[in-house]
């Protein structure tokens, strides 16, 4: 290999990719992608919730609303009397820009820390906060209160849970979103690199770089190049998987250019199995669970893919071990260098065989 | 390099495709700084045997040497020392001709300032900026022209250079060739106009089903295949022999003493306007030698 010959296939690649309108369009693709998963993780469980508090000692039980919404967005009111005005009387039916509020007397704390009984109030909007939730929010409210008034606990508990639940619902789908950009994101080498590579036959440069001092393994590594270049810019998350992925994608690329003649055969073939893409991000981490063992489940793990989204996801939920990692890793190398060398082979053979190239 | 340098030298050189042979046993030789023409119609293997001598594709059997480099043995010097215009039109068409030589710069390691240099020389330097597509096909042809010059070799092969090309890019191509062969460059010229061939090349080699039929320059070829006569055309139409109606030219031999007597007693009549020899065209030659037409 040369390496002057591959920067020059790569450099000459990368100028022609932002040329193109198809390639750019499938460079985008992942960062739409992207946007598309954040728009869809706002409506299902990302929306703001807004509250108003009088609070101007800045008691600790503000903390309590904070904690439980992550998203909260607070406004401050002057005076008791303007909460109560926004909720109305208990009971009431009125149309209101806020889910809680919440009116704090002044010196609340240290009211409460001299066994004071100083007066919370709270107010729910039903029609964005369940009964559940506000009965929740209500105890959480009491039992800092408590608290506050007596520091220590009055009883110790100690708690063991079996089978203990994943984290969040929303944190699970938030890495579900996550695995599923960087997943997209490795679409651009299937879907990118084929189309580079086959057009260099299908518009007979090919022929020209090969009087060049570029050999066809110089061809084929400049492609990688160029194409991991593209990649990475897009999928940095999980570096190491995204790099396993990456040289999986874009090999996987090469195979399909080699195996074409045409860029919009070589597009249809990359079209079709980008899918297998998509398809394990469905079959790991909480889906897995889902889904249980059955015969799709053990199809699906058969496909390299599965071990990058399987690996992806257990670095994100900081469930890697060391075997499965090992494992993930093992497979998709052994599968990139296999169609590395597939790639280069089917080129030379062509040439070979046939007076196509 | 001297002209008594042999550029090309191939020795019963064969390529199958198959149970197809492209080329079955071709053997000759070009020396520095002449055009060989290789001749013959579609199908006929030229393309095949370009291939081979530049190294794109490996001979089945025979041996051939280029530019002083074996073609099978030593890939990576000969493509230090050839340039190749190919029969298709292979530029990167959404890149301008600037971007498509400094690629090539890119390739070789040359300094990007050639690429002006190139420009200048096919007359693109004006529409350097322009993305190749937007070109004509007479100037993507001298583009490529251009690009198989960059690195300066002393060897160049030209693949059908006028294909498809309108009678001025022809024209304006033919002229490239010419200048390149005044500067030295080697070039082996495929191509089936056979008016091209006569006008450009030193000598030519005719090629049917992968071999070769002839090998000389053109003015042998039609020396020995012509007929040895002239056709003298007349101001005045000569009375035709045995009643016939009268004759505006008439053909004579060149061995016949009768016809000999006949020319200088219509030329000191006057009546001889103009005489043309019935020397063969190349084409004529092709077809007697190959027994086919070109197309």
């Amino acid at each position: 290999m040369h390496p002057r010959s591959i920067l020059a296939i790569a450099r000459k690649d990368a100028l022609d990719i932002l040329l193109n309108k198809t390639t750019l369009s499938l460079l985008l693709t992942p960062i739409v992608l992207a946007l598309l998963f954040l728009l869809i993780a706002n409506l299902l469980g990302g929306h703001t919730t807004n509250a108003l508090i009088y609070d101007p000692g800045r008691s600790s039980v503000e903390q309590v609303l904070k904690s439980a919404y992550p998203d909260l967005k607070i406004t401050y009111a002057n005076s008791s009397g303007d909460v109560a005005a926004a909720f109305g009387p208990d009971g009431s039916h009125k149309t209101t820009a806020y889910a809680l509020g919440l009116a704090v007397p002044a010196g609340f704390d240290a009211s409460l820390s001299s066994g004071g009984h100083p007066r919370l109030n709270f107010y729910v909007d039903g029609s964005q906060v369940s009964n559940q939730q506000s009965q929740l929010l209500l105890s959480a409210l009491t039992n800092t209160s408590r608290g506050i008034a007596n520091p220590q606990p009055p009883a110790t508990i100690t708690v063991a849970t079996v089978n203990p639940p994943s984290q969040n619902a929303l944190l699970n789908i938030n890495q579900f979103y996550a695995a599923a950009v960087l997943m997209s994101s490795l679409l651009v080498g299937t879907t990118l690199v084929p189309g580079i590579l086959a057009e260099e036959k299908e518009k007979r440069t090919l022929r020209m770089l090969m009087v060049s001092p570029a050999s066809y393994s110089d061809v084929v590594a400049g492609k990688l190049l160029v194409g991991l270049v593209y990649q990475l810019l897009l999928a940095a998350l999980v570096l190491l998987f995204a790099l396993l992925g990456s040289f999986f994608s874009v090999t996987l690329g090469l195979l399909l250019g080699s195996f074409f003649q045409t860029t919009s055969s070589a597009g249809a073939a990359a079209g079709m199995l980008s899918m297998i893409y998509i398809i394990p991000i469905f079959f790991v981490g909480t889906f897995a669970q889902l889904f249980g063992n059955n015969p799709f489940t053990t199809i699906v793990k058969v496909l390299p893919p599965y071990y990058i989204a399987d690996g992806v996801i257990n670095a994100l939920t900081n469930q890697s071990t060391t075997t499965g990692t090992a494992l993930d890793v093992g497979v998709v190398l052994g599968c990139i260098v296999l169609l590395l060398l597939v790639a280069t082979w089917l080129l030379r053979r062509q040439a070979a065989v046939v007076s196509t190239i | 390099m001297n002209e008594l340098e042999i550029m090309i030298e191939t020795h019963d050189l064969r390529r199958t495709f198959g149970t197809k042979e492209a080329v079955a046993g071709i053997s000759f030789t070009a020396r520095h700084g002449e055009i060989f023409g290789l001749l013959g119609p579609n199908g006929a293997g030229k393309t095949t045997t370009i291939r081979m001598l530049t190294g794109q594709i490996d001979p089945t059997s025979g041996h051939a040497i280029v530019a002083g480099c074996d073609v099978v043995k030593d890939h990576t010097r000969l493509k230090e020392r050839i340039g190749v215009v190919f029969e298709e039109q292979n530029l990167y068409e959404r890149l301008s001709a600037r971007n498509n030589l400094r690629f090539s710069c890119w390739l070789y390691g040359l300094p990007e300032s050639r690429v002006d240099e190139v420009l200048q020389l096919v007359h693109l330097r004006d529409r350097a900026k322009d993305p190749v597509r937007a070109y004509s096909n007479g100037m993507k042809q001298r583009l490529m022209i251009a690009r198989a010059l960059l690195h300066r070799p002393p060897m160049l092969f030209l693949d059908e250079p006028s294909k498809g090309l309108d009678p001025i890019s022809a024209r304006e191509v033919r002229q490239a060739i010419q200048h390149l062969c005044q500067e030295g460059t080697t070039i082996l010229l495929t191509t089936h106009l056979m008016e091209e061939a006569d006008q450009l090349c030193r000598r030519v080699a005719f090629i049917v089903n992968g071999h070769i039929v002839a090998n000389d320059t053109p003015r042998n070829l039609k020396l020995s295949h012509g007929q040895k006569a002239m056709t003298v055309i007349l101001d005045q139409p000569e009375q035709g022999q045995n009643g016939n109606a009268p004759l505006s030219e008439v053909t004579l031999s060149l061995d016949n003493p009768a016809d000999a007597e006949r020319l200088a007693r219509l030329m000191a009549q006057g009546h001889v306007r103009a005489i043309h020899s019935r020397e063969a065209t190349l084409e004529e030659v092709f077809i007697e030698v190959a027994g086919i037409s070109l197309v």
